[in-house]
């Protein structure tokens, strides 16, 4: 109640059989009774049209109780010593009064459901955030999963695929075993059982063996060839070889030269073969300085110069000894011993001829 | 004023039952004068017919009554809708949990993969 309200209503009811009273029913009871009627009836067209919350219809019904018990007690106080102008007001105050408190409690039976249905209400929306984190967090396992899953397939098909290259490049294993014996037997893998520093034996061709092959020797060679074979120089000139010159073709330094070289790849190929798993490229390389190795194996049988030295000492069977080693980096040196050994080696082909 | 009293009175003892079921009279009386004010304002006439000098206390008891009512309504949980929408919102709610137990129910029992036969 404001305090306009109140002061009112205890004017009304301190007011005595007198005839102030009449004048504080002037004041204030005309002007609540009509507001208050007019809203009443207003406000029962409206509540069917439009569902108010409940709230708000106990508020609005608790203020029209409060207005008409109001105005019920005013004219009550002031019918005490007078006659009431409208006698069936009060009746009709008194019927709404009754009805107002009846919707009251109604309506606050319903507000005490409404309130059981919150509490209900209010757990089943906490069931609805457990599920929704239950879901989530499944959401978050099938993610992972898939994710894995991806992963592994991703690396079953590379698998696969490496798989068909090498089906598809497969090479026999007893070629390649092959091989591996011819890389070992020249002692390119590993040193002999009986190899000691200082031995010139390398595992790789050195210059002396590379210049007694067939290309140190190819002005050495004789008419028909070694087994056959011609020097490809002649061959390619359409000169029968004949006697070579003194003066081994330059070519054929160089080219012994590189096979020596060859050799030194072929050592270094297998250590990258082991080492580094370029099976193919290591294979290709190491094909063909095996290709060149077992032709000079094949055209090699003897250094000549070993039947010179012979004599003067046991030698070790496929290699010559200290000083015929040259380093490498003294060609012209080289040069003129292979003149010498090339004049040495043609005396001795045209004496075996 | 005994006509206003009679009125009154026949009023809060035709009151409807708020419970059909309750048998006795006392049980209504009592829950219907929890929430009404009837009571109270039949003893305010009772006091202005004796012209009584508790009329001032009943009045009192009347208006603190009033102020009371409207803060506990202002407190009550779940008034703030109609019970038409609240039990709209209830049935939402109550499908949407069932719904969602569904869910998981599904997908945990869910074969992902489907395992080849051998052919």
């Amino acid at each position: 109640m404001n305090t306009t309200d109140d002061i009112l209503w205890r004017a009304m009811v301190y007011c005595g059989p007198s005839a102030n009273r009449r004048h504080c029913r002037t004041l204030s009871s005309a002007r609540y009774c009509s507001r208050t009627r007019t809203r009443l009836r207003g406000e029962t067209v409206m509540a069917a049209a439009a569902e108010k919350p409940t709230k708000d219809k106990l508020l609005s019904t608790l203020d029209d109780i409060e207005v008409l018990s109001r105005e019920l007690i005013e004219m009550l106080a002031l019918s005490r010593t007078q006659k009431l102008p409208q006698p069936g007001e009060d009746t009709d105050i008194l019927e709404l009064l009754v009805q107002r408190d009846r919707e009251f409690q109604e309506l606050m039976q319903t507000a005490l459901e409404q309130g059981r249905v919150q509490q209900e209400m209010q757990a089943l929306e906490k069931e609805v955030e457990k599920r929704d984190s239950d879901i989530q967090q499944l959401q978050k396992q099938l993610k992972e999963a898939e994710h894995i899953l991806a992963t592994a397939v991703y690396q079953a098909k590379e698998k696969l695929k490496s798989i068909e290259k090498a089906r598809k490049g497969s090479i026999s294993s007893e070629e390649i075993i092959k091989y591996a014996h011819r890389i070992s037997a020249s002692n390119a893998v590993c040193a002999p059982l009986n190899w000691v520093p200082g031995d010139p034996r390398r595992p790789y061709p050195t210059d002396l063996e590379m210049r007694s092959g067939i290309l140190g020797n190819m002005s050495n060679m004789p008419t028909n060839g070694v087994n056959g074979h011609l020097p490809g120089d002649a061959l390619a000139a359409g000169r029968l070889p004949g006697r070579f010159t003194l003066l081994c073709p330059p070519s054929a330094l160089f080219f012994s030269s590189r096979l020596s070289l060859s050799y030194k790849y072929c050592g270094l190929c297998v250590a990258v073969y082991f080492s580094v798993e370029l099976q193919y490229v290591s294979l290709m390389f190491i094909f063909a300085n095996v290709f060149l190795l077992s032709l000079l194996d094949i055209l090699t049988p003897q250094y000549p110069w070993q039947s010179a030295d012979v004599s003067m000492g046991i030698l070790p069977p496929h290699h010559g000894n200290d000083f015929g080693l040259e380093p490498p980096g003294h060609n012209k040196e080289n040069e003129d011993d292979v003149e010498a050994m090339s004049t040495d080696s043609s005396s001795s082909s045209s004496d075996s001829d | 004023m005994t006509l206003f009293t009679h009125g009154l009175r026949r009023a809060l003892m035709t009151q409807q039952p708020l419970d059909v079921n309750m048998a006795t009279a006392e049980p209504v009386v009592e829950e219907a004068e929890d929430y009404s004010f009837l009571p109270i304002i039949h003893d305010i006439i009772k006091c202005m017919d004796r012209d009584s000098p508790d009329v001032h206390q009943e009045l009192n008891k009347l208006k603190t009554k009033i102020q009371e009512a409207r803060e506990q309504i202002s407190g009550l949980p779940g008034v703030d809708m109609s019970l038409a929408l609240q039990e709209s919102k209830l049935r939402m709610l109550r499908e949407q949990v069932q719904t969602k137990n569904q869910l998981l129910q599904k997908y945990k029992s869910l074969c992902m993969f489907d395992i080849p036969k051998p052919s």
